[in-house]
């Protein structure tokens, strides 16, 4: 039950919505990526996120009831997509396949484009949290002006 | 128990706890809003604070004959002790979060803090008055 329950809280929701949009850039930057060191075309990536205990050994130990239903958030995987590529007939391009069809990457840029609005919310909400943690703990400190 | 503080700066003093708690939830639940299975949280304590205050007029004998002897506060019950009797929780919601509604709450609570902090200050305030005043 402290302000710095909260921030780390914040912070980590931060950090995941952040690797989140960084996720969604990479979606967009590799829409028309071809060769991958894996071999074949960008496959789409996703993010799974999940809820963690704020939890720092010293702080375990001396929290109450009431902080052990207290979550962060973390990216704990980064999924691969297995929708089917898009087939693009292109003879000329130097990944064409025998009856001339290149496999591109099946990324939607508005779908893409919703996911980043979404993240972006959800980064400007944690962030008012962390805001309104910091006006509560300057009430606090006038307390004794 | 007389002392220089008077009970209800502690009481003071434990609520603004309960509103940092509050906000910590609302702390929890934004930044869980995109995990998936994980649903709302809300703390719950001012009901639990008047029943351990005595203020709910819960379990109270009612007068139903003018003979019956008036009940008056007792101050001695206010002390102390409602402190280990109140028992605040957190519950469980069944929904996913809902943005509009922990922004509410945020604010809320803010606003809470806010009031509490210059209710306590001006408690402070008036004491340092009396010493300060005494002394001449």
């Amino acid at each position: 039950m402290d302000f710095i329950t909260a921030l780390d809280m914040g912070a980590s929701a931060l950090s995941a919505e952040r690797t989140h949009i960084n996720i969604i850039s990479m979606n967009l930057a590799n829409a028309k990526t071809t060769r991958t060191q894996d071999g074949g075309p960008y496959r789409r990536r996703s993010v799974v996120m999940e809820s963690i205990p704020v939890d720092l050994s010293f702080k375990k130990q001396m929290e109450g009831a009431l902080d052990k239903e207290l979550r962060g958030v973390h990216v704990q995987s980064i999924a691969v997509d297995q929708r089917p590529h898009k087939l693009v007939y292109e003879p000329s391009h130097p990944d064409a396949n025998a009856d001339g069809y290149v496999a591109y990457p099946d990324i939607n840029v508005v779908e893409e484009m919703a996911a980043l609005m979404t993240s972006q919310r959800g980064y400007e909400a944690n962030v008012t949290t962390v805001d309104t943690i910091k006006q509560m703990y300057n009430k606090a400190l006038e307390i004794n002006r | 128990m007389k002392s220089l503080f008077d009970s209800d700066i502690g009481l003071v003093g434990k609520v603004l706890d309960m509103q940092l708690q509050r906000q910590n939830v609302v702390t929890s639940n934004m930044a869980n809003i995109k995990t998936p299975g994980y649903r709302a949280r809300t703390l719950k304590f001012e009901d639990d604070l008047q029943a351990a205050l005595g203020l709910d007029a819960k379990g109270k004998m009612s007068l139903t004959d003018h003979k019956h002897m008036p009940m008056v506060f007792d101050a001695e019950g206010f002390g102390p002790e409602w402190n280990k009797a109140f028992k605040p929780r957190i519950v469980h919601g069944e929904d996913r979060v809902d943005l509009d509604k922990e922004m509410a709450t945020m604010a809320k609570t803010n606003l809470h803090y806010s009031a509490l902090t210059t209710v306590i200050r001006s408690k402070f305030e008036g004491l340092k008055q009396i010493i300060t005043e005494g002394q001449k």
